[in-house]
């Protein structure tokens, strides 16, 4: 750990491709057992940062520290530590599941390890002596994540690990992700899916045009930044008619008390911003973009 | 770089490789183009005559064809036996020497000869084989030549076959497909499948992964190598200077083929180098077909200085005292390239991040 005892600390960190400034004085930290979503949209700096974390790219400046280790200079010792789950799907497709995970378990020094567990965990144990050229898209997704969990990772960095899936295949990933919490790792969540940032992750961070706009709990940025209201639907003589009340205005609870009187009701429901809402409302940009 | 991440990197591309058509590519071309010289060229490029001779008695010409330098002799019993080696171009020609030729001929009763002919034996070995044959009958008679012949070597006096001087040819092929290409093609398609960049954040580095894969290179280089050689007869006197010299050789194509895979984007920028930059590797094997070309142009390239070597001790049967020049030079050549690999290979870690 840090001498925070975080897992992760970025200080001031940038990257600039060229001429665009992709990561720009970015800073936050992670703790250990957390799950940490990256909201933004495309562009936004979120896998720039990530490959920095992971050592595949050396900052321009700022500093990170993972583990209580520094990058660069004990990259390779952070790397034995870490997972990385990739958006692309870089496997080896001319070779088995099994063999998959073993060359990569190598590589992290380890041997004669039984896998079966972990494919178990992700259903694909029946398929794993199958080349994976002739997997779905899901069962590869599923693959990446286990092979991101060979080494038993502190931390591990998941690049939208459901983007694409079918819905049995993304809760399933999404399981995953939990246990993997439970169990003491921090995880990096870059999503651009504010439904799956919501639901898994403890904090959310905002990235757009290379800079954390907000960084905090899903709940404290609804409550800071969006907006609480009820919206009552009652019948009108022959129509339908529709009030929102805001939960926050001064008299609110006499608005309810008065709509919820009269004859006709129809529905109740109680209306809270959604962290796209609140994205938009903070960069002026959509998360889909 | 770590010799136990890139044994590991080389450990899977070996055991994968036969899933691979160009690995697999990379070992039966040598043999096929081995196979296809000697096969489809094998006459043309036989280095003697060859005459099949039954004697039917106990003739003295066996013994004075068998002593002569240039003409490979064969004996049979059976006039049959030798009929259909001939009909089927195992043999040029044959002769059926009967009972009492020898006497016959010295007492001057001007006995038959059968002498059959190849039809598809070439014109200047049917020659050769007339003219030698009535030469041994001539001696046999005892009678004189009419002429004394002087021999006079014009042009290179240690003229060597052509199937020989094919040797080069099939080499570069083997070991620069098998060292540069194969290597070079593995590299490419882990950039386009985004597989290094799963390697990369492991604890393994830009130089233990190109470590794995020059390993590749130059156990599959040295391999087909060998097999080329003993499938040409031409591994020489001197195997350990042999293998030596092939490791030379396939170290160079290595590093040849990690530039390349290092520099080409995707596969068909890959394929467009090797057609068009291999040219420069591959040109000096036209010197050894063509002897008569002037020779320092071959030594341009970098393929020449362990080429030479090969051919040198492959087919001359020349010792490591003779090549070492050759192969000193080879080493400064791969020195030269060394650093070039290694400010490569720290691109293209970033490099890699960047375009994933």
């Amino acid at each position: 750990m840090t001498t925070n005892g975080n897992a992760i600390e970025v200080r001031d960190l940038s990257f600039a491709y060229g001429d665009i400034q992709a990561v720009d004085g970015v800073s936050f930290s992670v703790a250990p057992g957390e799950i940490l979503g990256f909201l933004g949209p495309n562009g936004a700096g979120k896998s720039t940062t990530i490959k920095m974390l992971t050592g595949q790219l050396l900052p321009d400046a700022g500093s990170i520290s993972v583990l209580g280790m520094t990058m660069p200079e004990q990259t390779l010792d952070i790397q034995a530590r870490i997972g990385v789950c990739f958006e692309e799907k870089n496997l080896y497709e001319n070779m088995s599941a099994r063999e998959n995970l073993d060359f990569f378990a190598r590589l992290y020094g380890i041997k004669g390890m039984d896998f079966d567990p972990y494919l178990r965990r992700v259903g694909l144990v029946d398929r794993a002596d199958d080349r994976v050229g002739t997997y779905s898209k899901g069962m590869r997704q599923r693959l990446m994540m286990t092979r991101a969990m060979i080494n038993g990772p502190d931390i591990l960095f998941l690049d939208e690990p459901t983007d694409g899936l079918d819905p049995v295949s993304s809760q399933s990933v999404r399981a995953v992700i939990k246990a993997e919490a439970d169990r003491g790792a921090s995880v990096i969540l870059t999503t651009h899916d504010m439904h799956e940032a919501d639901q898994l992750s403890d904090r959310v961070a905002f990235i757009n045009e290379g800079k954390i706009e907000a960084l905090d709990t899903a709940e404290n940025l609804k409550l800071e930044h969006g907006q609480r209201s009820v919206r009552i639907r009652s019948r009108d003589g022959g129509g339908v008619e529709e009030r929102v009340i805001g939960l926050d205005e001064a008299n609110a609870g006499d608005q309810i008390r008065d709509a919820v009187a009269v004859e006709g009701l129809m529905t109740i429901h109680t209306e809270e911003a959604t962290l796209e809402d609140i994205f938009i409302k903070l960069t002026g940009r959509e998360l889909s973009a | 770089m770590n010799a136990s991440k890139a044994w590991r990197i080389m450990r899977k591309e070996l055991r994968m490789g036969p899933r691979s058509p160009l690995f697999l590519y990379a070992i039966i071309l040598p043999v096929v183009m081995t196979f296809v010289i000697v096969g489809v060229f094998g006459s043309l490029f036989a280095p003697s005559p060859r005459l099949g001779i039954v004697d039917e008695g106990n003739s003295s010409i066996i013994a004075a064809a068998q002593d002569l330098e240039g003409i490979e002799v064969t004996t049979m019993s059976s006039e049959n036996t030798l009929k259909t080696m001939v009909e089927a171009n195992d043999l040029d020609a044959g002769l059926v020497l009967t009972q009492g030729f020898d006497a016959a001929v010295r007492n001057g009763s001007q006995p038959a000869l059968q002498f059959y002919v190849g039809g598809e034996s070439l014109a200047s070995n049917r020659i050769i084989l007339q003219v030698t044959t009535l030469d041994l009958v001539r001696e046999v008679a005892g009678d004189p030549a009419p002429v004394e012949v002087d021999v006079v070597t014009i042009g290179d006096a240690e003229a060597v076959p052509i199937a020989s001087r094919m040797v080069p040819l099939l080499m570069i092929y083997a070991v620069a497909i098998s060292a540069a290409f194969v290597p070079a093609a593995s590299i490419v398609q882990e950039k386009e499948k985004g597989t290094i960049n799963a390697v990369l954040v492991t604890p393994t580095t830009v130089n233990d992964f190109l470590g794995g894969k020059a390993g590749l290179g130059i156990v599959l280089g040295m391999a087909t190598g060998i097999i080329t050689l003993i499938l040409n007869n031409a591994f020489g006197a001197h195997p350990f200077t042999m293998l030596l010299i092939l490791l030379i050789a396939a170290v160079m194509m290595a590093e040849i083929g990690l530039i390349l895979g290092i520099f080409a984007k995707d596969s068909n920028m890959l394929f467009a180098l090797m057609k068009s930059g291999g040219i420069l590797l591959f040109y000096p094997v036209v010197f050894y077909i063509w002897p008569s070309l002037p020779q320092w142009i071959a030594k341009i390239a970098p393929t020449y200085w362990f080429l030479q070597p090969i051919f040198e001790v492959g087919v001359k049967d020349a010792s490591l005292g003779d090549v070492w020049i050759q192969l000193v030079i080879a080493l400064v050549w791969i020195a030269v390239l060394l650093p070039a690999v290694h400010a490569m290979a720290k691109r293209l870690e970033q490099k890699v991040a960047i375009e994933a």
